[in-house]
């Protein structure tokens, strides 16, 4: 797997597509509790835990990493603000950090991407 | 050699930027291209801060709160620049004072920058990081961010250093300074 994460409106999805050869064709765009894990990239996994936060689904438990393990996984970094005051942007934010972490973890290669340009954290 | 300087709030983005501004051009004017347009008691507070800081280092203020080309009317181009900062920069040109929002303001800020970074080629821009929250925000705040993010994507191609600061440590993305 390989991951790439950082702040919203970075180029995360023009870095995959410029660096890593991913056609639009290849993107699943999360909207909901499912991921579709036929696609090579999958964008916007803040999207999915917020879903599954919605629907009092816990994305660590519900989350079959394997099915990951060759994708190319993209995600913001949501967890710089101050702690939020809605409860459910709280468990969002945590559970996302959580499911980042370990798919950290498993990613052969880990990327920043900070005003367009990439920072190898891990790989 | 132009910069772009990021990262979070007081995390010494200004005094680093004016650092490399004063080691850029030694023989040359020194300008601090001051965006804020002060609004009240807090930002003239900020502002002074700012001054006291500069103090002693030689910089020709220049107030340009918007239309940021029309800076170098007044300057020598052959100098070197601060500006400080482009978050500011942006909030003028989009939030208007009769309560409209300009759509069209972050493209063509993010134009007139990179014609500034290319007419004075030594040129320090300081931006600010508001990209790694958990905030769901509303639409104008919303467009003021990818409206930022666009700028600071630009920004990073045409300058030739790139860094982010944490708590006063500068993570080079592209290029370097040593001081």
């Amino acid at each position: 797997m390989e991951l790439i994460i950082g702040g919203a409106y970075q180029g995360k999805r023009a870095y995959a597509k410029e660096a890593l050869g991913v056609s639009d064709g290849d993107f699943f765009t999360c909207s909901g509790t499912t991921l579709d894990t036929s696609r090579r990239c999958i964008e916007h996994l803040e999207r999915y835990t917020l879903a599954c936060v919605q629907a009092g689904l816990d994305s660590m438990e519900v989350t079959d990493l394997d099915t990951l393990a060759d994708k190319i996984v993209i995600c913001d970094d949501i967890s710089c603000g101050v702690v939020p005051i809605d409860p459910l942007e709280r468990a969002w934010r945590e559970q996302t950090g959580r499911l980042l972490t370990k798919l950290s973890g498993r990613a052969s290669r880990v990327t920043r991407i900070f005003c367009g340009l990439p920072l190898e954290l891990k790989g | 050699m132009n910069y772009l300087l990021s990262g979070g709030a007081k995390n010494g983005k200004s005094m680093l930027a004016q650092k490399i501004v004063k080691s850029m051009q030694p023989d040359r004017p020194i300008y601090y291209l001051a965006t804020m347009i002060p609004h009240d008691e807090e930002d003239r507070a900020r502002i002074a801060r700012h001054l006291q800081d500069r103090d002693g280092w030689g910089f020709t203020t220049i107030e340009c709160g918007k239309n940021i080309l029309h800076a170098l009317d007044r300057a020598d181009t052959s100098g070197a620049f601060l500006l400080d900062s482009v978050t500011a920069l942006l909030a003028n040109e989009m939030f208007l004072a009769d309560g409209r929002l300009d759509r069209a303001a972050p493209a063509r800020v993010a134009d007139e920058l990179a014609e500034f970074a290319a007419r004075t080629g030594y040129t320090v821009f300081v931006s600010d990081c508001i990209y790694a929250d958990a905030g769901i925000y509303d639409e104008w705040t919303a467009r003021y961010r990818a409206g930022l993010a666009l700028i600071d994507r630009r920004l990073a191609q045409v300058c030739g250093s790139v860094a982010e600061l944490c708590a006063g440590n500068a993570l080079w993305y592209k290029g370097e300074w040593r001081g």
